[in-house]
C-alpha cells in the first residue's frame, strides 16, 4: 500500500487547491479571524488571536472538528473601517465557514455586513458598541455585555457605592467610547440628586490632556469616568493625579489591560475600573491561564478568554450542524444554550447577544487589578 | 510626428485599449475579494483624477483632499439614509455641495504661494472632519449605517460585480471629464499657470479665475468618488476622511506621474494594490510600502507615467515658459 | 484667575514640544523647500533610542537620574542627529531637483521609520522609568512641576543656541546664503550637502531632545506618537512663517496655548478647529506667516 501514498497526497492537495471553501473531506475547516494586528490596537488584536489559536489548538488535539483539523485564518483590519471590509471580504474569500473576533467597533460594525452579505456567522469577543447586534443581522453573535450594560452598570455603581453627586464624563469621540459614554449619562439622567457636570471629549494620540483636567478639577468633581481605551487612560490617570483633581478616577472596560498599570505609574493605585471578569477572577479560566502562559511565555490579556469562548461555540456549533454549511452553523449558533465556558454559561438571545452577562469593578492595588471592596 | 513618436502613441492607445478590456472583463475572471479590491481602486482613481486637476495641472498643493470625498460621501449617505431620496437624486446634490465648498475653501487662499495653500488646506480637511465627528447630524464618531444599495428600476445593485461596474461607469465619466478639461482652453490656463504665474498673468490669463475653476472641478470630482464611496460600503464614519486619506490620494496623483492621466489610474492600483498584495506579511506591509515609495521616487522620480507636458516643463522650465502652448497631441499623452 | 492661569502654564508646556520639533520642519524647508514628513517620527525615534539607552545604563547600575538623563540625551540626539543625516542622503538628495517627488519619499521615510519602530520595539506603547518625583513649588491651586520648568528653560536654551549658531557663526551664514540662493552659494564655494546635511543634523537632535524629554515627563512612548505632534509642529512653523526660526518658536508656543484654552472655555472636540480656525485666519490676513520670511526671501 506505501506506493498509495502520495497518490493520496496528491488526491488532497488538488482537493483541497480545487474547492478552497473546504468541502472536501480531510481538508481543514477554516475559522476566520479579523483583528487588528497594526495600529495602536496591535497588541489587544494580537492577544485575541493568541486566544483563537489556542483553542483551536487544544481541539486539533482532540481530533479537530467532523473529522477534520481547525484552522485559523487571521487578517489584520487595524481598526478601521475600510481595511475591516477588505479583510472581512478576504476571509470570506478565503473559505472560511465561520468568523470568531474583532476588537474595535468601528471595525466590527462594518464586517459585520459584509458577513452578512455572505452568509458567514460572526461571533464577536470584544466590541462591544450595541449597533452591532442591532441591525437585525441573524449572523452577528456576541459572548460579552454590550455598552448599554456597561453604562448603567457604571452609573449605577458610582451613584450607589461611591455615593457621587456630580460626575464628570470623558470620551475620545471614537465610537465605542463615545457610546459607553452616553450609555452612562442616560443611566445618571433618571437619578436624583446627581449632576454630569462635565461630558467632552479628548483626542486619541496625545499625550498631554492637563487642559481638560484643568477644567474639570474647576468644577469639583466626586467621580471622573473616562470611556475611551488604555493608551490614554494610563496618562490621564496619571495626569489627574499630578493636577490633584479631586475625587475618584474610574475607567471602562477598554482600561482593563495590565498595560494600563504600567503607564500610570504610582497613579494607578485606587483607579477603579469597570469591566468584564477578567480570566483571573473566573473560576473555570485557571486551565486557561495557565495554558497561555506555557504557550505564549505571558499572561493573557483580557479578550483573549472571550475570543477562546467564541472559538469554542463556533466549533461546538459546527459539531451540532454535523456540517461546514456555513448556514447551517448560523441556525446552530443561534441554538447556543448553555455553553459551558470559560467565561461562564453562555446563551444567546434573539438579538444574538449573550443573556444575562456579569460586570465587575476592579480596583487597582499595588500594581494588580483586585476585585473592589467598599471602604468598611 | 516623427516615426518613433507615433510609434509610442500607437503602443499606449494600445495599453489603454487593453487596460479597459481587462477592466471590463474583470468580474468574470475574479473572486469577490479582488473585484472588491478593484473596486478600491477606482474610487482611488477617481479621486486621484480630482486631485490632479489641483496638483498636477494647475500645481497647487492640497493636503486637505479628503474634505470634498467626505463632503459627497456624507451628502449620498444622508440623503439616502434620512431623508430615503433616491441614490441617483443625490449624485448632482453631492456634486453641487463639494464644488461650492471647493469655491469656498479656494477663495481665500488662490493668492497664498502654494506651501502654505498646503497647510491650510491640510486645516480645512481636518476641520471638515472634526465637524463631522462632532455633530449629530452627520451620526458623531458612528457616522452613517445602512446606506442603501442603488437601483436600477426593479433591479438592486448589491453584488462585488454589479457595483464594480457602477464603479466602473463613475470612473470612466470622470475620466472623460479631466481628459476633456485637460484638453480644453482652462487646462491649458492652468498649465500655463503651474509653469509660470507671472508669464500667464501677462498673457493676459486670469490666473485667480483659473486656479478657482481647477478648485471647484477637483472638489466636483472627489465628491462624486465620495458618493460612490457611500454606497459601496453602506457604511461610513469619519475616519474613512483622515489626513492620511489626503495624503494617500496625493501619492496616487505623484507616484503615476503629476498631470498625467494613465498615471494616476497606475498610482491608484499601487496604492491601493501594494497593500493588499502585501497583506501576507501582515507586520511588516506597512514597513515595505514604505521603504517601496522612496525606492519608487529614487528609481523614477518623474513618476511611473509621466506626462510629457509635465518632464518638458520641469527640466526645461526656463526656457519652456516662452514657447508657443503645446498643440493637442502633447495635451492628449497628459 | 488660577485657572487661567494653569491653563497658561498647560498651553507652555505642549508648546515647548511643539517649538522643539517644529524648528526641524522650518529649518529643513528653509533650506531646501521640502516639507519633511518625517520630521515627527524622528522625534519618536528620539525617545525610543533614549528609552533604550536609559534601560542599558539601568542595567550597568547607574542610579544619579540626572548623569542618566544627560547620557540619554546626548546619545540619543546624536543617533537621531545622524539618522537625520542618513535619510537626507539616502531618500531626499538624489531627489532635490523633483520638489513633489521628494515630497512622496518623505512621506516613505515617515512610513518606514513609524513601522520600524513597531517591528524593533512595539507595536503598542512603552512605559518610561520615571526618573524625577513630580514635585513642584508650592504656588496655591497652581501644579507647576520643576520638570516643567526645566523643560520649558531647557528648551529656550535650546532654542537660543540655535539662534546664536544660525546667525552669528559661518555654518549658519552658510545656511542663510544656501536658503537665499543655492547655486550663488555653491559658486562661493560653500560645500552645500554638508550644509544641508548639518542642518538636518540640528533639526533631527532638537526633536530628539523633545522625545526623550516627552517620555520623562509624559511616561509614555509610541511608534506613532510622532504622527499628531509633528501636525502640530508643522502648523506651529507655518504659523510663524515657515523658514523663521524665531517664528517657529512663537507658533509652537502659540498653538499649545491656544489648544489649551480652546479645550478649556470652549471643548475638547472643537479645540482643533479652533486652532485650524486661527491659523487659517492668520494666513488670509498675513500670508506669510507671523514673523513673514527673514531668513528665507526667494520668489
Amino acid at each position: 500500500m506505501r506506493r498509495f501514498a502520495p497518490v493520496s497526497v496528491l488526491v488532497v492537495v488538488v482537493l483541497a487547491l480545487c474547492a478552497p471553501a473546504g468541502g472536501a473531506q480531510g481538508a481543514p475547516v477554516k475559522l476566520g479571524v479579523p483583528v487588528p494586528l497594526s495600529g495602536g490596537s496591535a497588541e489587544a488584536g494580537q492577544d485575541i488571536l493568541n486566544g483563537a489559536r489556542l483553542a483551536a489548538d487544544q481541539a486539533n488535539a482532540r481530533g479537530g472538528v467532523l473529522g477534520r483539523q481547525i484552522e485559523i485564518v487571521s487578517a489584520d483590519d487595524a481598526c478601521d473601517a475600510q481595511q475591516g471590509v477588505t479583510a472581512a471580504q478576504k476571509l470570506v474569500d478565503a473559505g472560511v465557514v465561520a468568523v470568531a473576533g474583532g476588537y474595535c467597533s468601528s471595525a466590527a460594525l462594518p464586517e459585520s455586513g459584509v458577513f452578512h452579505t455572505a452568509g458567514v456567522a460572526f461571533v464577536a469577543d470584544a466590541s462591544t458598541n450595541p449597533q452591532l447586534t442591532e441591525q437585525g443581522f441573524d449572523n452577528v453573535f456576541r459572548d460579552i455585555g454590550r455598552d448599554d450594560q456597561q453604562g448603567p452598570f457604571a452609573a449605577n455603581f458610582m451613584v450607589d457605592d461611591l455615593h457621587a453627586h456630580r460626575i464628570a464624563i470623558v470620551h475620545d469621540n471614537t465610537v465605542y467610547a463615545k457610546g459607553l459614554a452616553e450609555a452612562t449619562r442616560t443611566a445618571l439622567a433618571g437619578k436624583p440628586g446627581v449632576h454630569v457636570v462635565f461630558f467632552d471629549a479628548i483626542t486619541p494620540g496625545e499625550k498631554d490632556f492637563t487642559a481638560t483636567l484643568t477644567r474639570i478639577k474647576s468644577l469639583r468633581p466626586d467621580v471622573l469616568y473616562f470611556t475611551g481605551y488604555y493608551a490614554e487612560g494610563g496618562l490621564l490617570a496619571r495626569q489627574f493625579k499630578a493636577l490633584r483633581v479631586p475625587g475618584e478616577f474610574m475607567a471602562g472596560d477598554a482600561n482593563n489591560d495590565p498595560t494600563f498599570i504600567k503607564e500610570a505609574g504610582a497613579a494607578a493605585d485606587g483607579v477603579l475600573v469597570t469591566s468584564a471578569p477578567l480570566a483571573q477572577f473566573l473560576p473555570e479560566a485557571k486551565a486557561y491561564i495557565a495554558a497561555y502562559r506555557a504557550k505564549y511565555g505571558h499572561a493573557p490579556g483580557p479578550y483573549s478568554a472571550y475570543e477562546y469562548d467564541a472559538v469554542n461555540i463556533t466549533i461546538a456549533a459546527i459539531k451540532r450542524a454535523n456540517t461546514t454549511d456555513r448556514a447551517a452553523i448560523i441556525k446552530a449558533l443561534a441554538r447556543t444554550t448553555d455553553f459551558k465556558g470559560i467565561t461562564g454559561t453562555i446563551s444567546f438571545n434573539a438579538k444574538g447577544d449573550r443573556a444575562g452577562v456579569n460586570y465587575m469593578v476592579l480596583e487597582i492595588r499595588d500594581g494588580e487589578f483586585t476585585a473592589y471592596r467598599a471602604a468598611a | 510626428m516623427d516615426p518613433r513618436r507615433r510609434q509610442i502613441a500607437s503602443i499606449r492607445a494600445g495599453l489603454a485599449i487593453a487596460t479597459g478590456l481587462a477592466a471590463l472583463v474583470l468580474p468574470l475572471a475574479a473572486n469577490a475579494y479582488v473585484t472588491d479590491v478593484a473596486t478600491l481602486i477606482l474610487i482611488y482613481v477617481m479621486l486621484g483624477l480630482g486631485l490632479n486637476i489641483v496638483v498636477g495641472y494647475a500645481g497647487l498643493l492640497d493636503l486637505g483632499y479628503a474634505a470634498f470625498f467626505a463632503i459627497g460621501a456624507y451628502s449620498s449617505a444622508i440623503l439616502t439614509v434620512h431623508h430615503h431620496m433616491s441614490y441617483w437624486l443625490t449624485i448632482p446634490v453631492a456634486a453641487c455641495l463639494t464644488t461650492v465648498s471647493g469655491a469656498i475653501i479656494g477663495a481665500p487662499t488662490l493668492r497664498m504661494r502654494s506651501d502654505y495653500l498646503a497647510i491650510v488646506t491640510l486645516g480645512f480637511g481636518e476641520i471638515v472632519r472634526i465637524t463631522a465627528t462632532n455633530l449629530s447630524f452627520s451620526g458623531g464618531p458612528d457616522g452613517v449605517w445602512g446606506i442603501p444599495r442603488p437601483s436600477i428600476g426593479p433591479v438592486t445593485l448589491s453584488g462585488s460585480a454589479a457595483l464594480y461596474y457602477l464603479g466602473l461607469a463613475f470612473a470612466a465619466a470622470v475620466l472623460m471629464l479631466a481628459h476633456n478639461a485637460a484638453r480644453s482652453r482652462l487646462g491649458r490656463a492652468w498649465r500655463a499657470v503651474r509653469e509660470d504665474e507671472i508669464a500667464a498673468r501677462a498673457a493676459g490669463i486670469n490666473t485667480v479665475s483659473a486656479k478657482l475653476k481647477a478648485y471647484m472641478l477637483g472638489a466636483l470630482l472627489g465628491g462624486v468618488a465620495g458618493s460612490f464611496f457611500a454606497v459601496k460600503l453602506t457604511a461610513i464614519d469619519p475616519t474613512s476622511f483622515t489626513f492620511v486619506q489626503s495624503v494617500n490620494i496625493l501619492m496616487v496623483v505623484i507616484l503615476g506621474g503629476m498631470g498625467s492621466l494613465p498615471g494616476v489610474v497606475l498610482g491608484a492600483v499601487v496604492i491601493v494594490g501594494l497593500p493588499e498584495v502585501l497583506r501576507a506579511f501582515q507586520t511588516v506591509r506597512m514597513l515595505a510600502f514604505g521603504v517601496g515609495l522612496i525606492l519608487l521616487m529614487l528609481l523614477r522620480p518623474q513618476g511611473l507615467w509621466p506626462s510629457r507636458m509635465g518632464t518638458l516643463g520641469r527640466h526645461a522650465a526656463a526656457p519652456a515658459s516662452g514657447r508657443p502652448e503645446p498643440t493637442s497631441q502633447a495635451a492628449a499623452s497628459g | 484667575m488660577d485657572v487661567a492661569l494653569q491653563q497658561l502654564v498647560n498651553g507652555l508646556t505642549v508648546g515647548a514640544f511643539y517649538a522643539l520639533i517644529a524648528l526641524g520642519y522650518t529649518m529643513v524647508y528653509g533650506i531646501i523647500r521640502l516639507i519633511n514628513f518625517a520630521q515627527g517620527d524622528l522625534y519618536s525615534v528620539g525617545a525610543f533610542i533614549g528609552l533604550s539607552m536609559l534601560s542599558l545604563l539601568a542595567g550597568l547600575h547607574l542610579r544619579n537620574p540626572l548623569v542618566l538623563t544627560a547620557l540619554g540625551l546626548v546619545v540619543s540626539m546624536g543617533a537621531t542627529g545622524l539618522l537625520g543625516v542618513l535619510i537626507y542622503r539616502v531618500a531626499y538628495r538624489p531627489l532635490l531637483r523633483s520638489p513633489l517627488s521628494i515630497l512622496i519619499s518623505a512621506i516613505g521615510a515617515s512610513l518606514t521609520l513609524e513601522y520600524s519602530l513597531l517591528l524593533i520595539y512595539s507595536p503598542s506603547f512603552l512605559v518610561y522609568p520615571s526618573l524625577f518625583d513630580t514635585g513642584g513649588p508650592a504656588l496655591g491651586d497652581l501644579v507647576v512641576s520643576w520638570m516643567q520648568v526645566t523643560i520649558f528653560l531647557v528648551s529656550l536654551a535650546l532654542m537660543l543656541a540655535l539662534y546664536v549658531l544660525v546667525h552669528r557663526t559661518k555654518l549658519g551664514l552658510a545656511m542663510r546664503a544656501l536658503a537665499i540662493n543655492q547655486d550663488a552659494a555653491r559658486l562661493m564655494g560653500i560645500d552645500v550637502s554638508r550644509v544641508i546635511a548639518a542642518t538636518f543634523f540640528v533639526g533631527s537632535a532638537l526633536a530628539a531632545f523633545g522625545g526623550v524629554m516627552t517620555g520623562l515627563y509624559y511616561g509614555q512612548i509610541s511608534f506613532l506618537m510622532g504622527f499628531l505632534a509633528g501636525l502640530k509642529a508643522f502648523t506651529a512653523a507655518v504659523l510663524g512663517g515657515i523658514g523663521n526660526i524665531p517664528g517657529a518658536m512663537l507658533g509652537g508656543f502659540i498653538v499649545g496655548i491656544v489648544e489649551s484654552l480652546a479645550t478649556g472655555y470652549i471643548s475638547g472636540r472643537w479645540k482643533d478647529v479652533v486652532t485650524f480656525g486661527i491659523l487659517i485666519l492668520i494666513l488670509v490676513v498675513r500670508p506669510r506667516g507671523l514673523l513673514g520670511e527673514r531668513v528665507v526671501e526667494r520668489m
